[in-house]
């Protein structure tokens, strides 16, 4: 198995003069190739999931190729390292500087993530030496060049193999795309000692609706501390965020238009509250759709935000959010956001112990009758189903009030500085694959925040029947059942 | 920037087409250093990275081009498509590297028909499409290096050769008019058609496959060709930067 290597990279690299089939005709008739996928570079982590060694070995067996390749052939594989250790922070900079080839030398980011680049800025401000972890990636060129910046080298090993040197180092990452597609099957609990990745000990296995559970309730509860803390209205406005993050879901009309934010925090309050239906396939929706804004950067989730703040109101007491009210929001959210994506489980606990015990114990009943419909063991983590419980309550309750309390939201408009911003309603069409394979294509209507030139500031209100919502939200939900949605996520990628 | 339905029509194909060779000129660029490095920004396509130029007349130009060709092809009487580096003025102004692509096998369609959709469409289409892309992204950019250097200040255009006049079939493509905006083909590079032999400097003194891409009814063939042109620059001038490829 071992000697496999260097038939796999014999035929991965240095195939790079034959070229997938020029048909017969073509004046190039005598390229053909067997290597249809045209692979070209061959990373240490490729060639381990490819021979299903431990990726030491793999940097071995990249090593041994390459040397005896060039003793044969000098030139006719190009290497790039991997150099990892310590710098100081004036050796960086100076190396920048002295550095003429620009693209030559990136920085991974995928340990100690110090920027070399940064460190100006950090000189600026700390006045003591700061060790700075460094990995580089170089070619094998600029090898000696990209020792020299380091003071203390930990480790260089050989990252990929290639026919010729890469202008573009940006290309390896194709390798990781590849990896992902390929072996995206295979379970990391048992693949992990295979590969040798680096393995958290105490990692349990977890079931995604679990996952996405625990993680939007933390939201939902973090929320309502901040709701209780600052005002109610906030509440609200994230429910909002977390249950209506990723903008053209055609799920989320549905939620947006249903979606209940006031300025007068007392009437908000209450409906919520009142509501306590439970829904399975709703919540897994829901779920699917927080997970989305899980993946999606810290920026969308904040302009998403503030434009929910200022476009959804409730029916009944439609009143429009002033821009005042939108920086208070804004400032919330953004520190939620860098809470949530740290510490989540954390974060449970304290949350949890801030709710009252009747509430509680009211929520887990509800919850338990929803979660034996469910099929996962939840034995294995008590004390977190016990907190899941609850939260899930709090969870299917906003999202139920939501729905049946059926509100219009308020397309809103802010003026400032000549331009007309906010929020509006645009029809949008979505097409859709559902799972027997039909294409179905929906007109929704989208929020989308707009910015316009305008003089005059106008107040849009768009009223959407409740019939018109409902409608829609049982097309998303029957076009997408919930585990699908969850599981497409991850296959796109 | 595709259609939604990719290669289920001529249209939807020409579109595909023409994005693609947007993406392979910006990344010819790159690779062959007509413009600095450093006037090209990380973007990706098709799952993968490219290089994008920033400068806002070099996109405006390439689009031009790319939507003339566009035009040509959908009256499908292109052949093939080339962009050509030239020397620089100081040393002749010579043609010195074409990238070719071949896509005499597009499909033939009647002029009313681009938007009708095509009989049979193998599934995936788009998925298998996209990872061919891929595939001529990445051997492009490895080939950049395996061409002989390039002098500094190249310069570069796109060209269209249009398919032969094939009376028998109708098809009158030879775009001969008053006044005449085309013109025809140099002797040495010429096609053998009958009695007539291909042109002396076809195929260049060395020519470099690419990839064949066949996904669906897009079929096309890309190489690159190196003139003799080159071989005397070479010769002549001096590498602009130390490194030797």
């Amino acid at each position: 198995m071992a000697d496999k290597y260097n038939e796999y990279l014999a035929v991965n690299v240095l195939n790079e003069d034959r070229v997938v089939g020029f048909p017969s005709h073509s004046p190039l008739a005598e390229f053909r190739c067997a290597n249809d996928r045209g692979v070209v570079q061959v990373s240490y982590r490729s060639l381990s999931r490819a021979l299903k060694v431990h990726s030491n070995l793999a940097k071995h067996m990249l090593y041994d190729f390459h040397h005896k390749q060039t003793a044969k052939k000098p030139g006719s594989v190009h290497a790039t390292y991997l150099i990892a250790g310590t710098c100081r922070p004036e050796t960086s900079i100076q190396a920048n500087e002295v550095n003429g080839h620009d693209a030559e030398d990136s920085v991974m980011q995928s340990s100690p993530p110090f920027r070399s680049s940064s460190m100006p800025q950090q000189e600026e401000s700390v006045e003591e030496d700061v060790a700075v972890k460094l990995l580089l990636l170089a070619k094998e060129e600029d090898l000696e060049e990209a020792k020299a910046r380091f003071d203390e080298i930990t480790s260089v090993h050989i990252y990929s193999l290639e026919p010729t040197s890469l202008k573009d180092l940006q290309v390896l990452s194709d390798c990781n795309r590849e990896i992902r597609s390929k072996y995206s099957s295979e379970d990391p609990l048992e693949a992990w000692k295979q590969y040798g990745t680096i393995q958290n000990p105490n990692v349990k296995a977890c079931n995604l609706l679990i996952l996405f559970t625990i993680y939007t309730d933390s939201i939902i509860e973090k929320i309502k501390s901040q709701a209780t803390a600052s005002s109610r209205t906030t509440t609200l406005a994230k429910d909002e965020k977390t249950s209506n993050t990723k903008p053209g879901d055609d799920t989320k009309p549905s939620r947006r238009a249903s979606g209940s934010h006031t300025p007068q925090a007392e009437e908000a309050a209450t409906p919520s509250s009142k509501k306590t239906t439970v829904k399975a396939p709703t919540l897994k929706r829901d779920k699917s759709d927080i997970f989305k804004s899980f993946a999606k950067s810290k920026a969308k989730l904040i302009t998403e935000d503030s434009a929910g703040s200022a476009g959804a109101s409730s029916a009944p007491e439609s009143g429009e959010p002033s821009a005042a009210e939108d920086e208070p929001m804004k400032d919330v959210s953004e520190d939620e956001q860098e809470d949530d994506f740290v510490l989540v489980n954390s974060k449970d606990t304290e949350v949890a112990n801030r709710r009252s015990k009747a509430e509680k114990a009211e929520r887990e009943e509800r919850l338990r009758k929803m979660m034996e419909e469910e099929d996962e063991p939840m034995n294995d983590a008590p004390s977190v189903a016990g907190m899941d419980d609850s939260q899930e309550q709090l969870l299917t309750q906003k999202t139920e009030s939501q729905q049946s309390a059926e509100q219009e939201p308020e397309a809103t408009t802010t003026v400032s500085g000549g331009r007309r911003r906010g929020r509006r309603r645009v029809m949008k069409k979505k097409t859709v694959k559902d799972e027997e394979g039909y294409l179905v294509t929906k007109e929704e209507p989208v929020w989308e925040s707009f910015s316009e030139e305008e003089p005059v500031a106008k107040k849009v209100k768009m009223p959407t029947a409740a019939a018109t919502t409902a409608k829609g939200k049982k097309g998303g939900g029957g076009g997408k059942p919930g585990q699908g949605n969850i599981m497409s996520f991850f296959s796109k990628k | 920037m595709a259609s939604s339905a990719p290669l289920t029509t001529y249209a939807s194909l020409i579109s595909t087409f023409t994005d693609f060779l947007t993406v392979a000129i910006h990344t010819i660029l790159y690779e062959r250093a007509i413009y600095p490095q450093t006037s090209f920004l990380s973007a990706r396509k098709y799952n993968y990275p490219v290089r994008q130029s920033r400068h806002p007349k070099v996109c405006q130009w390439i689009n031009d081009a790319v939507s003339a060709v566009e035009a040509e092809l959908l009256t499908c009487s292109v052949d093939r498509v080339a962009v050509v580096i030239y020397a620089p003025e100081s040393l002749g102004n010579e043609p010195l590297e074409r990238f070719m692509f071949d896509v005499s096998r597009f499909p033939v369609i009647p002029a009313g028909e681009t938007t009708t959709p095509f009989e049979q469409t193998s599934g995936n289409v788009a998925v298998d499409i996209e990872e061919q892309f891929r595939a001529t992204m990445s051997k492009l950019s490895v080939c950049g290096t395996s061409l002989k250097h390039l002098p500094a200040n190249c310069t570069f255009t796109v060209t269209i050769e249009l398919k032969d006049d094939e009376p028998d079939k109708g098809r009158l493509n030879a775009p001969i008019g008053h006044p005449q905006p085309w013109v025809p083909v140099p002797p040495n590079l010429q096609r053998s058609k009958g009695a007539r032999k291909d042109g002396a400097d076809l195929g260049g003194v060395k020519t470099t496959p690419v990839r064949a891409v066949e996904a669906g009814e897009c079929v096309f063939e890309m190489w690159i060709e190196e003139g003799k042109a080159k071989q005397n620059v070479a010769t002549r001038a001096e590498p602009s930067s130390g490194e030797v490829v």
